[in-house]
């Protein structure tokens, strides 16, 4: 048996080199499982009525109406030749709104909001959303909630 | 008796129950340590311990009410089906069809609520007495773990059912989420699964509630009963672990080999802990908490007899309920929230949670631990109060005093007629 020899500087240097793989490695192996782990529970397929959809022809919405599509939760709101079209998902909690005198009030702790979907009391921090209507090719029409618009941006047919 | 007797000296009897009912202080002691379920504690415990002022017996009835949980709803998994078009029906026919299924879906329901405020009188009593001063620090920390994996249960238990209550108690939730800095509306997608309450929710609310979350509870509560045990049994007047801090070192005997082990916090050594103040745990502290454990079952059984846990009308997406509340121990939150909802959703809980989390390591002092209301501790005491008066005053507000559109309603008055919003 020799005696045991104090670490010298090359073995030491090694012995770091092999730590420094070895946990990175091991970050790395870490990183990415939890990574893919995360991004395995974000679905890539919805099976819930589609953000894009088709609200019905122009003419099935009578001028001066504001139609409540029950499975989209939204209103359809038609003045002359202008069509828009409002979210009725409440800003401060997620309930559905409904219409009111004022405009459209929230039953779950009372927001109001008026006909342009601005706050107009209770705890809700932000105006009602407005959502992007086209026409679609087969002249239906073609709301998409990902876009969001300003209360003054019509579809005029 | 007489058959007992004879099957526990048998040679399976021997073999199962090894010391059989103890007779002498040695089997006493061998009693605790050859039993899976018993050597968890100690085969001698302080007095104090068994006095029931020390804990209220606070931590112990959660667990109780754990142990019930995981046995009645492992019951009701086997009718239990996580689909938005049959959930509501399997609770209908717990209720109705379902032997015993009414009143096992109430013990589930009324022991979940008791779990949450008896954890929180837990947090409250440690608190209260100090005892998450050194060396409890970490189990502490587990505590607060186990406070909000207490929390995440029931949360995620509410929706199971698909009822009105449950599936807006739920959107509520899931937009108080939404408003979390940077992180809100993706964490909202990914609690739900999707952009609003459904199946996806459902599903991933289920996998939650009865295997993820539970098996975290079993891990963390195994850590912080191990941990008891390691710093040292409860936590006792300076007497105790605190007079380990004040022994000047320099002045530590050392013509005896136990010198320096005498600093250890080890419990194999009976460090600090006069003899006289110990007894056995078998039968003293074992007899209380079975004791204890009939008591819990005997009232949850009472309640789930006598009163039904609610369900309404099914979900339905179009027609919230006015006022939709959160379950109660988020009320005191949707309270803030109805103020506003940034400062009420996400600042106020999140500074509580990191309040909790640094206050052992913020309080170091430590004397008052082990004590009720030290008076050392007033400051601490006093802070504390005014915190937990605010959110009981909050939670109270919001559960009674809350009514159609969130306005303000006399809950001793006659009940509002509620005029829906469609
Ligand atoms: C699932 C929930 C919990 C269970 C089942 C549980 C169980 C227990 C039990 C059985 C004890 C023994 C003493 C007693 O009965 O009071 C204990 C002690 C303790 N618990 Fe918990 N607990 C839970 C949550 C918490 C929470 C929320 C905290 C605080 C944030 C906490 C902090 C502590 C501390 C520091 C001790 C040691 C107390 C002492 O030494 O006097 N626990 N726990
Ligand atoms: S969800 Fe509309 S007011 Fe709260």
């Amino acid at each position: 048996m020799t005696p045991q020899q104090p670490p010298s500087d090359s073995t030491s240097r090694r012995s770091f080199v092999q730590l420094a793989i070895g946990w990175s490695v091991a970050a790395l192996a870490a990183a990415a499982s939890s990574g893919a782990a995360v991004r395995f529970l974000v679905p890539n397929v919805l099976y819930e009525p589609s953000l894009r959809f088709k609200a019905g022809k122009p003419d099935d919405f009578p001028d001066g109406s504001v139609t409540f599509l029950e499975d989209e939760r939204v209103f359809i709101v038609r003045q002359g030749n202008t069509y828009r079209c409002l979210s009725a998902v409440c800003t401060h909690l997620g309930c559905t709104v409904g219409r009111s005198e004022l405009g459209f009030h929230c039953p779950c702790h009372g927001s109001s909001f008026d006909e342009q979907g601005k706050v107009k009391g209770g705890p809700a921090p932000r105006a009602l959303e407005w959502f992007m209507v086209t026409l679609s090719k087969d002249r239906h029409l073609l709301v998409d909630k990902n876009e969001r618009v300003d209360a003054e941006k019509y579809l005029v047919l | 008796m007489k058959a007992w007797k004879w099957f526990e000296g048998s040679r399976v009897g021997r073999s199962v129950f090894r010391v059989g009912i103890p007779r002498s202080n040695l089997e006493r002691a061998q009693a605790m340590v050859s039993s899976f379920l018993l050597h968890v504690q100690p085969a001698k415990v302080n007095r104090r311990t068994l006095r029931p002022a020390t804990t209220l017996g606070l931590g112990l009835i959660s667990l109780y009410l754990l142990g019930i949980l995981t046995v009645t709803g492992i019951l009701l998994m086997f009718y239990y089906v996580p689909a938005t078009d049959r959930a509501y029906d399997a609770m209908k026919d717990l209720q109705y069809v379902v032997s015993a299924g009414l009143v096992i879906r109430n013990m589930h329901r009324w022991a979940a609520h008791l779990m949450v405020l008896f954890v929180m009188l837990h947090l409250c009593r440690v608190f209260y007495t100090g005892a998450y001063k050194r060396p409890r620090e970490f189990n502490w920390l587990v505590g607060i773990a186990l406070f909000l994996l207490t929390l995440g249960l029931s949360f995620t238990g509410y929706l199971l059912p698909w009822d009105q209550l449950a599936f807006w108690a739920i959107t509520v939730g899931a937009n108080i989420a939404a408003y979390a800095p940077v992180v809100g509306p993706e964490l909202k997608f990914l609690i739900l699964g999707g952009n609003s309450v459904g199946q996806e929710a459902l599903i991933r609310f289920y996998t939650l509630h009865v295997i993820v979350l539970p098996a975290l509870m079993a891990f963390m509560v195994s850590v912080h009963l191990w941990r008891v045990r390691k710093d040292g049994g409860l936590a006792r007047p300076e007497e105790g672990a605190d007079r380990l801090e004040r022994i000047d070192v320099e002045h530590l005997p050392t013509n005896k080999s136990y010198g320096l082990m005498e600093l250890t916090r080890s419990t194999s050594l009976q460090v600090g802990k006069n003899p006289e103040d110990e007894v056995f745990s078998w039968p003293h502290l074992v007899f209380r908490e079975m004791l204890l454990l009939l008591a819990v079952i005997a009232v949850v059984l009472f309640l789930a007899v006598f009163w039904n846990a609610p369900l309404e009308e099914v979900a339905n997406a179009i027609h919230p309920p006015n006022p939709a509340k959160a379950p109660w121990y988020f009320l005191g939150l949707q309270e803030l929230v109805s103020y506003s909802a940034f400062w009420g959703g996400v600042v106020a809980p999140a500074v509580l949670v990191t309040a909790l989390v640094m206050l052992p390591y913020l309080d170091r002092q430590a004397v008052g631990a082990g004590r009720w209301f030290a008076r050392e501790r007033r400051l601490a005491n006093t802070v504390f109060t005014i915190f937990l008066i605010i959110a009981v005053v909050l939670t109270v507000i919001g559960s009674v005093f809350r009514g159609p559109n969130w306005g303000w309603v006399k809950p001793w008055a006659q009940p509002p007629a509620v005029t829906e919003g469609h």
